[in-house]
């Protein structure tokens, strides 16, 4: 995935709400926007067609159209290599969602699942627009469902309604969805991986290890509410956990709990941050009343500068 | 416990409101589906100590302060039985005897003493009696002054008297006490007059305190501040010094007298003997039960003046447990008899009773007998102390000496007889009588029976009235002067009168007032004059006990030479006279804390000179008393001569307790009319108190924790 055109460090984005963003008629009008939010921000053009920039080398194999050879390279070092232009550099790209019952929490404006989805989706559309092909994974303890990485015409619209249909159930399994992704992603893909990680097993970190040393390119989203990084509740309340077979109940003032609470949370983000950091999986936190166009204009500025 | 507002319990149903707050707060909670429970969970498990205590503080702090409100408003008090009297509860005029003599020092169980008891029990009668009421209070012990001296309303004022009184170590005289008590109490107009007595009930100082002079005053309580404990006791109860001639010359004998008051007998008692404040002897004495043992201790010593302490092993009564004397070696006092009616027959001699006190075993006098007529021809300046017997006229020139010989610091003892020419005597030896001497007087009626001492001679008879021992010739004698108080004194001189001045004092006196024996200084010499004979002619007095120590002690006091328990010591509460060294412009007298006292000879009103003596008279703790000199020049030397000790009374060392039948409050007055009082005692003050403080506690806890909140 590639951001062309002007890379320059954004200024003034211009980023709808995410409840604003639910307001909009459909998922791919949403991931237009959100889309357009980003590189508003970026001063880029998301729609200015294939690259014609040159961007690697690859040996020359049986097939290959003999006009691309370079042939300076061959006067260089005697070999045959052909050269390859940006849009020919096809990435897979895996969008793995949470859909467990706990993604569903979202007490004012949209929930996790929902945030999700519409990152996923501009990251679909703008990955569509760049002609690669992107596939969707979404998962609670078992894979919900499933659509490969592909670049034909109607694929696009596929994943942008499986995202619209997508509902919270379910208990969370992240590790069991990332290696079958694992499985299915045979050359470097990039996974990107949306979950709250709040029920996630500890093998988790394995699990994205193991997945990044087969070279693929790992992101995390951690997506939170923003009352799972301060308790806002000020009585007396019942607290009852979300995901089916969990009987914790707990009644308490929250406010006696607010500041350990905040300190958990804090911990939880710090907890998964190191250990993406130890695992090089890239990490990016973001709560669900963040614009979702900054989350996605601030991913695709850090790749690009990490690129560079 | 009893309300005076008992409707007002029914508020106590409000106990159960907090609980019942509590209970539907938890119900009313709002159910809330929650993805983060873990961290929730966590974040729980953080704080629910804490929380869980601050919750169940803060649901008791609230539950107790609507249970002390509806208690507090019921006005809830309890009725405590008092142990003072009923007769506490009449509005009354009172004086309360606080006993603060020295037995009033000892240890209780507690560590405490009586007196702490005592005090304690006196301030609850203060506090107790109805406000109205009058109260005087009167210290017990003998010579002590009374620190509210008439009836007073005013509390405050009678409770920091007491808080300022201290015990004393003097011993206890209640008949003086109730007789004071009983003046202040004259004054009052009220009909209810009550003297409360508050003591250790020890028998000692009750001894003159007679139910007929009880039966028309002030209805009198007793209150026992002993708790009825009985009391065990040891003490040195007397000690004296002696020669010791199987020691050399140098030699003394300290012996100490040990009482044992317990009906156990006391094995191996420590003892030990301090000798001018270093240990030179300790050793142990086994003493009977409820007897007296001596103990002698043997020591050679250079010099002349000296100061000896024993100390037994300590019990609960640590005063007594030591005792001080001075000690003399053996310093020969050289005393002229001038016999004026020698006699062939020795019984009837009128020196031979004279003689034979004075060189009794032990005093180391040498005495030399001589004739009238030959009084001319001695050198009176070198003996200490000169005593004319029933000398008919002495001569001018014999007159003229011995007033020479007094006037320069000599004593003189002086007795008389049939053979006195008062006129004589009266010219000629009128420089040195303290009084002009008068007629001859017989007793003309039989004196009163008294239980001890009586002889067979029936001749009409006077006796000696009860005797002052704050004279220091009476010192040694006991409180009621036995030894003394059986002579009978058939004939005596009456003394013609004159101006009182200060140098002369009556020291005995017979029963009809007239003095038998008067005290006089004379230049810087002492005179004692006698209005009867030395021998059986006037008097049995030679025959009594007494008359032995009084003539060694008369002998030693005119000498300036006291020695041992007797003349060396003076009781608690006391006073001694102390001469001045020739050339010593004031002295210091040094007690046994430490603290001392100067003291300058003052002119008194008609005399042309200051009196070369001082009276001391801060003889408040037991011990040895230290004297220096101070001259003109300005330099201060030890006076080792005039050290004296100060002595416990025995008779405070004796545990004995008053006889019931001899306890001064009447029937009436010890039950105190009827069963003991009951007091209210307001607890709504209590119950405010708690209010208060429980709203500060829930206050701060509450704010305490939004504090915490809001920090967060």
């Amino acid at each position: 995935m590639d951001a062309r055109g002007d890379t320059r460090a954004p200024a003034q984005p211009l980023a709808l709400d995410p409840t604003d963003i639910a307001r909009l008629g459909s998922m791919s009008v949403r991931a237009r926007v959100i889309v357009e939010g980003a590189f508003a921000g970026m001063h880029q053009n998301p729609h200015a067609g294939s690259s014609i920039e040159f961007s690697e080398h690859k040996e020359y194999a049986p097939g290959d159209d003999i006009r691309r050879i370079d042939w300076k390279a061959v006067g260089r070092v005697d070999r045959y290599y052909i050269k390859r232009f940006e849009d020919e550099t096809e990435m897979r790209t895996f969008l793995l969602i949470d859909s467990s019952a706990s993604m569903g929490y979202g007490r004012k404006g949209v929930t996790k699942l929902e945030y999700a989805s519409y990152v996923a989706a501009a990251l679909a559309y703008l990955l569509a627009q760049q002609g690669d092909p992107a596939g969707l994974l979404l998962f609670d303890e078992k894979t919900r469902q499933y659509l490969p990485p592909r670049t034909r015409g109607g694929h696009i619209r596929d994943l942008l309604v499986a995202l619209e249909a997508a509902y919270p159930a379910g208990r969370t399994e992240p590790g069991r969805a990332l290696a079958e992704v694992g499985e299915i992603a045979d050359r470097r893909s990039l996974i990107v991986l949306f979950s709250d990680l709040l029920d996630a097993p500890a093998d988790l970190s394995d699990r994205l290890r193991q997945v990044r040393s087969r070279g693929n390119d790992v992101v995390l989203f951690h997506i939170l509410d923003p009352d799972e990084v301060e308790l806002p509740y000020d009585e007396v309340t019942d607290f009852e956990g979300m995901e089916p077979e969990d009987a914790r109940r707990l009644l308490v003032d929250p406010r006696d709990l607010a500041a350990s609470f905040a300190r958990e949370s804090a911990a939880l983000r710090e907890r998964w941050r190191q250990a993406c950091l130890e695992a090089r999986v890239e990490y990016r936190f973001a709560t669900t009343a963040e614009p979702p166009a900054e989350v996605l204009r601030a991913f695709l500025f850090a790749r690009q500068r990490a690129r560079r | 416990m009893h309300f005076l507002a008992p409707l007002l319990l029914i508020g106590l149903a409000a106990a159960v409101l907090p609980w019942i707050i509590h209970r539907i707060g938890r119900r009313r909670a709002r159910p809330v589906r929650f993805a983060a429970m873990e961290l929730l969970l966590r974040a729980e498990r953080e704080v629910s100590a804490r929380r869980r205590l601050r919750d169940v503080a803060l649901l008791l702090a609230r539950t107790g302060l609507v249970i002390a409100l509806p208690l507090a408003f019921a006005r809830p008090f309890a009725e405590v039985r008092s142990d003072l009297p009923a007769v506490t509860t009449h509005s009354q005029s009172a004086v309360i005897i606080l006993d603060e003599s020295a037995s009033m020092r000892r240890r209780l169980h507690r560590d405490d003493t009586p007196f702490d008891v005592a005090r304690a029990r006196a301030r609850d009668i203060v506090e107790h009696l109805s406000p109205d009421s009058e109260i005087a209070l009167v210290l017990a012990s003998e010579g002590s002054a009374a620190p509210v001296a008439e009836l007073s309303s005013d509390r405050a004022r009678v409770v920091a008297a007491l808080a300022s009184v201290g015990v004393s170590a003097r011993r206890a005289d209640f008949a003086a006490a109730l007789r004071r008590a009983t003046q202040v109490l004259a004054s009052s107009t009220r009909g209810d007059r009550l003297i409360y007595v508050i003591t250790d009930l020890q028998a000692t100082g009750w001894e003159d305190v007679t139910q007929a002079t009880l039966a028309a005053g002030p209805e009198i309580v007793v209150l026992d501040a002993s708790g009825g404990q009985p009391w065990t006791n040891r003490a040195v109860v007397g000690l004296g010094a002696e020669p010791a001639p199987e020691e050399g010359a140098h030699g003394i004998a300290v012996v100490a007298e040990i009482a044992n008051y317990a009906t156990e007998p006391v094995r191996g008692l420590g003892i030990t003997l301090r000798l001018d404040g270093s240990e030179v002897a300790r050793g142990f004495v086994d003493v009977p039960a409820a007897g007296r043992a001596r103990k002698r201790f043997v020591h050679t010593v250079s010099g002349v003046a000296h100061h000896a302490e024993v100390v037994i092993d300590h019990d609960g009564f640590p005063l007594d447990d030591r005792r001080a004397c001075r000690v003399e070696a053996s310093r020969g006092l050289r005393v002229l008899v001038v016999n004026g009616d020698p006699r062939t027959v020795r019984t009837e001699d009128e020196a031979f009773f004279l003689e034979a006190a004075l060189r009794a075993g032990g005093s180391n006098f040498s005495v030399t007998t001589v004739l009238p007529d030959d009084l001319a021809n001695r050198d009176l300046t070198s003996f200490g102390v000169i005593f004319l017997a029933n000398v008919a006229r002495p001569n001018a020139a014999a007159a003229a000496a011995i007033t020479r010989y007094v006037e320069r610091g000599g004593g003189l003892f002086i007795s008389v007889g049939d053979r006195v020419d008062a006129d004589t005597w009266n010219q000629t030896m009128k420089g040195v009588l303290p009084q002009p001497l008068g007629l001859k007087r017989s007793a003309s009626a039989l004196p009163g029976t008294r239980p001890e001492g009586e002889t067979v001679d029936t001749r009409p008879a006077e006796r000696l009235a009860p005797i002052d021992r704050r004279h220091p010739l009476l010192a040694a004698f006991p409180a009621r002067g036995e030894g003394l108080a059986s002579a009978r004194f058939f004939q005596f001189l009456l003394l013609a009168p004159v101006p009182e001045v200060p140098t002369r004092r009556i020291v005995l006196r017979y029963e009809n007032g007239a003095p038998a024996l008067v005290d006089a200084e004379v230049g810087r010499g002492r005179v004692l004059l006698l209005t009867t004979s030395v021998d059986r002619e006037w008097t049995d007095l030679p025959i009594r006990p007494g008359f032995l120590p009084l003539v060694q002690e008369a002998a030693r006091y005119l000498a300036a030479a006291p020695s041992g328990d007797a003349t060396a010591s003076v009781s608690v509460g006391g006073k001694r006279e102390i001469v001045l060294g020739a050339d010593d412009k004031r002295i210091e007298v040094v007690k046994p804390n430490g603290d001392s006292r100067w003291l300058s000879p003052a002119p008194h009103a008609g005399e042309q000179r200051a009196r070369h003596a001082v009276l001391f008279d801060e003889t408040d703790e037991p011990g040895l008393y230290r004297v220096r000199g101070a001259r003109a020049d300005g330099t201060v030397d030890d006076r080792p001569d005039a050290v004296f000790a100060v002595t416990l009374d025995p008779g405070e060392s004796d545990p004995a307790r008053l006889a019931d039948d001899k306890r001064p409050d009447r029937a009436s007055a010890r039950g105190a009319g009827g069963p003991p009082p009951r007091r209210r005692m307001e607890l709504w003050h209590a119950l405010g108190a708690a209010v208060i403080v429980l709203v500060l506690f829930e206050s701060l806890l509450t704010l305490r924790f939004r504090r915490g909140r809001v920090k967060t």
